[in-house]
This record gives structure tokens, sequence and C-alpha cells, in this order.
């Protein structure tokens, strides 16, 4: 296995790192990176489970590989704060109960928050369209809309 | 499972450095099709290519007779594209349709096209708008109609080492709607689809063209279909005989996503539903 000398920013912090070149982007993020916010669910871009932000945009990291990174700039779930309804979201999910067990919220709120930040005004329709790729079992949708929709008002 | 992988920037890196590979070898664009093929541990190739940030491929360029979108182009960034939406208005049509918002970050027009599958929600709008391919290998370059080179789901003609490069489409002013019947509203696979490319002056179609998905082993025109339509003044009539043509000229089978009966069904609705709209 040849190694590739990877170099990107992931929550704000310049990494250098030689990985393995049959890594998925999650299981650098997990295994490498000791990430462990982003779950894997389904594995194969269905549930959205395993969102991330690159360059600002919400992708599926189980549905890439972790050399398609270098030189770009990563977001998971526990940076999410520091970006512009990221801390609202986070809140927003607590208060409206938009948690029930938990696992697909990190990929609900990157999705949320790529929604939000192209459109602060987007209309409920428009956050159920942009939430098309996540699934939540627990099937816990309305309080997640609400979520969504009240984290803009705070 | 790759044991390497190879990450080129620009197309000169690609073709200067291909001799010095000499393993098997396979292409990595935005990696959504890919990445799930080696999770299920059907991916051999000891030598992946990333070609997902090479400049040369994510051109969307106004041309003389032409519009050029490379085939790198995430999905995405094809609905907004001021040039797209007026030159190839069916391939900003289609992306809501297209997978979810997430994959549409990722996924490439090229790789859409060179997984070669009969429902692929991008090669139905550019069928539709009657593109061209251009392929390049080590900057020889071959522009060949859209389809020519599909053989059949998952099959399709390249040479060793050769890329799809982008997408031509001729600069024809027109309309286009998109249909896709999935099984829910959202993030589905098409059971069936049309996509027709059209021109109307008083009720008259002086410019038609329909491709359809998933009615048959590649993305497929329907040529009688439009023949017939062509420059026909669009009434109640007139569209139930083209319903009866394009029925008769495709041959959808059963398989887990639908079955035959009802996909011709559902081509002739949304023929019927496409003509009314066409008339306003």
């Amino acid at each position: 296995m040849k190694k590739f000398p990877l170099s990107c920013e992931i929550n704000g912090k310049k990494i250098k790192k030689e990985i393995d070149s049959s890594l998925r982007l999650i299981d650098f993020i997990r295994e490498d990176m000791g990430l462990k916010g982003t779950k894997e669910g389904c594995g194969e871009g269905e549930c959205g489970a395993c969102m991330v932000l690159l360059d600002g945009k919400a992708v599926n990291s189980c549905l890439m590989m972790a050399v398609q990174i270098h030189g770009k700039k990563l977001v998971t779930i526990e940076g999410i704060h520091e970006h512009k309804y990221g801390k609202e979201l986070q809140d927003s999910f607590v208060k409206e109960a938009a948690v029930q067990c938990g696992f697909c919220t990190p990929g609900f709120i990157i999705a949320a928050q790529e929604i939000l930040a192209k459109n602060p005004k987007a209309s409920l329709e428009e956050i159920k369209e942009g939430l098309a790729g996540n699934l939540c079992r627990c099937t816990g949708y309305e309080n997640i809309f609400k979520a969504v929709d009240k984290a803009r008002k705070k | 499972m790759p044991e390497i992988i190879e990450k080129y920037y620009s197309l000169k890196e690609l073709w200067s450095s291909l001799n010095k590979l000499n393993k098997s070898r396979k292409y990595l664009a935005g990696g959504t099709d890919l990445t799930i093929s080696l999770s299920y541990g059907e991916e051999k190739t000891e030598l992946w290519i990333d070609i997902s940030d090479i400049k040369e491929l994510s051109l969307i360029e106004d041309r003389k007779e032409f519009v050029f979108i490379g085939a790198g182009i995430k999905v995405s960034q094809l609905e907004n594209n001021p040039i797209v939406k007026k030159w190839v208005p069916a391939l900003a049509e289609s992306v809501k349709y297209y997978a979810s918002p997430s994959i549409r970050n990722t996924a490439t027009l090229g790789g859409n096209y060179v997984n070669a599958s009969p429902c692929a929600d991008g090669v139905l709008a550019l069928a539709a708008s009657q593109a061209s391919v251009v392929l390049n290998l080590k900057n020889r370059r071959r522009t060949l109609p859209l389809l020519s080179i599909i053989k059949g789901p998952k099959k399709i003609d390249l040479k060793k080492d050769e890329i799809a490069e982008g997408f031509l489409v001729p600069k024809i002013k027109h309309e286009a709607v998109f249909y896709k019947m999935m099984a829910r509203k959202r993030f589905g696979i098409s059971k069936a689809g049309l996509c027709i490319c059209y021109r109307a002056n008083n009720k008259k179609l002086e410019y038609v063209s329909i491709a359809l998905s998933s009615v048959a082993p590649s993305i497929v025109k329907a040529p009688k279909t439009e023949e017939f339509l062509k420059n026909k003044k669009i009434d109640q009539n007139i569209v139930k005989k083209a319903c009866e043509i394009i029925k008769s000229e495709i041959s959808p089978i059963d398989d887990i996503r639908s079955q035959a009966e009802y996909r011709k069904e559902i081509i002739s609705v949304f023929l019927q539903r496409a003509l009314q709209k066409t008339i306003g």
C-alpha cells in the first residue's frame, strides 16, 4: 500500500498526514482523526448520517476517498459551531426535541447548515428538499423541520 | 481496493504521467459509484487516478455554435449556471430530480455518463439536448454522438486511458420538460423518465427532441415519435397518436424497480403531459 501525503484543513486546523490510499473519507475522519461525531449508517449514500462540509458544501463522507479532500477545507459536526447557523442549529435541535436516538443528527445539522447558509430565507418546502438525503429512522422529521426553521430566528 | 491513488491537477500532468504507470488502473471522478463498489468488495483495480480536481474538466463555456460542459462539473453546479439555464434548460431542470443534494455536490456529469446506466438523469437531459461527447486520449480528441459508444448497462466503448472531457450541446433556442417517475418524491432511481426539448410556435412544434430513461439497456431517443410530431400542430388527436407511437417504439423490461407494462404506460402519460405543456 502506497501512502498518500495528505494536507488539508479540518475544523480550522491545518493537517499534514501520510494516509493509506484505500481509505474512504469517513474511515479517515473516524479512525485516523478520531472524530467520532460523523456516523456511518448505510455506507452507500442513502442515509446522510456521514455528512460533512467540504469547502462549505455538504457531502457524504462514505462516498468519497480521503485523498479527494487534499488541499480543501473540511468541517465535521465537531467544528460546525464555529460556522454561521452551526451553534444555532445545535441549540435549536435540543430545544425542539429534534433528537431521539441521535444517530442521524450530525448529518441533519450539516445538511441544514448548507441550506441556511445558501438561503437564510428558505421556505419549509425548500428545507425539506434540502434534507432529502437524510434519513431519521426514529421518524422525528416534524421536529427536525421545526428546529431548522427556528435556528435562523434567534 | 486501490493500493495507490495518484492525483493530478491538469490534463498536461495527467498525460505526461501515464507512461510511468504500469498497473491496471481506473479513473476516480466524484467517486459516488466507485466507493460503493469498493465497500462491496467488488473493486479490484490496484491504481486509481484521481481526476476530480483537473481544472480543464470543470469548465462551462459558451462557444460559437456550441456550449461546452466539462465532464468534471459537479451536478449541483449545473442548476443555476446562466449558460446551462439558457442553452441546456433540460440539464438545469434535471438537477432537482438527481439523487440527493449532498450527492449532487460530489457526483460529476462525466461520471454519470461513463457509468452508462439506463437510468442516468444527466445523460437523459443531455440526450434530449442533442449533445455530443468529447473524448480525450493524450490530447487526441474524438467528438461523437452522445449515445454512440454506450453499449448497454455499465458498458461503454472507451479506449484504454481515454477520458470523457466534456459535452458539446448545439445552441438551439428551445424549452425543456423533464419528467421522472420514482418510488418517492425525491432521491429515487428512475422507474421511467422522459425529457423533451422543444420550440413551439402557434401550437406547432418547430423543433422537438425526445429522450427516455429506464426503458431500454441504455438511455434512448424516440426518433419515430419525434418524426411524427415535427411541424405538427398539437391537438388532442395528435397527442393520442404520438402516445401510441412512443409506446410502440420502446420495449422495457420487468425488474426490481418496475414492470414493463407500467413503464410503457408512464412514458405515454409523461408524453401527454409534456405535449400539453408545449402548447401552454
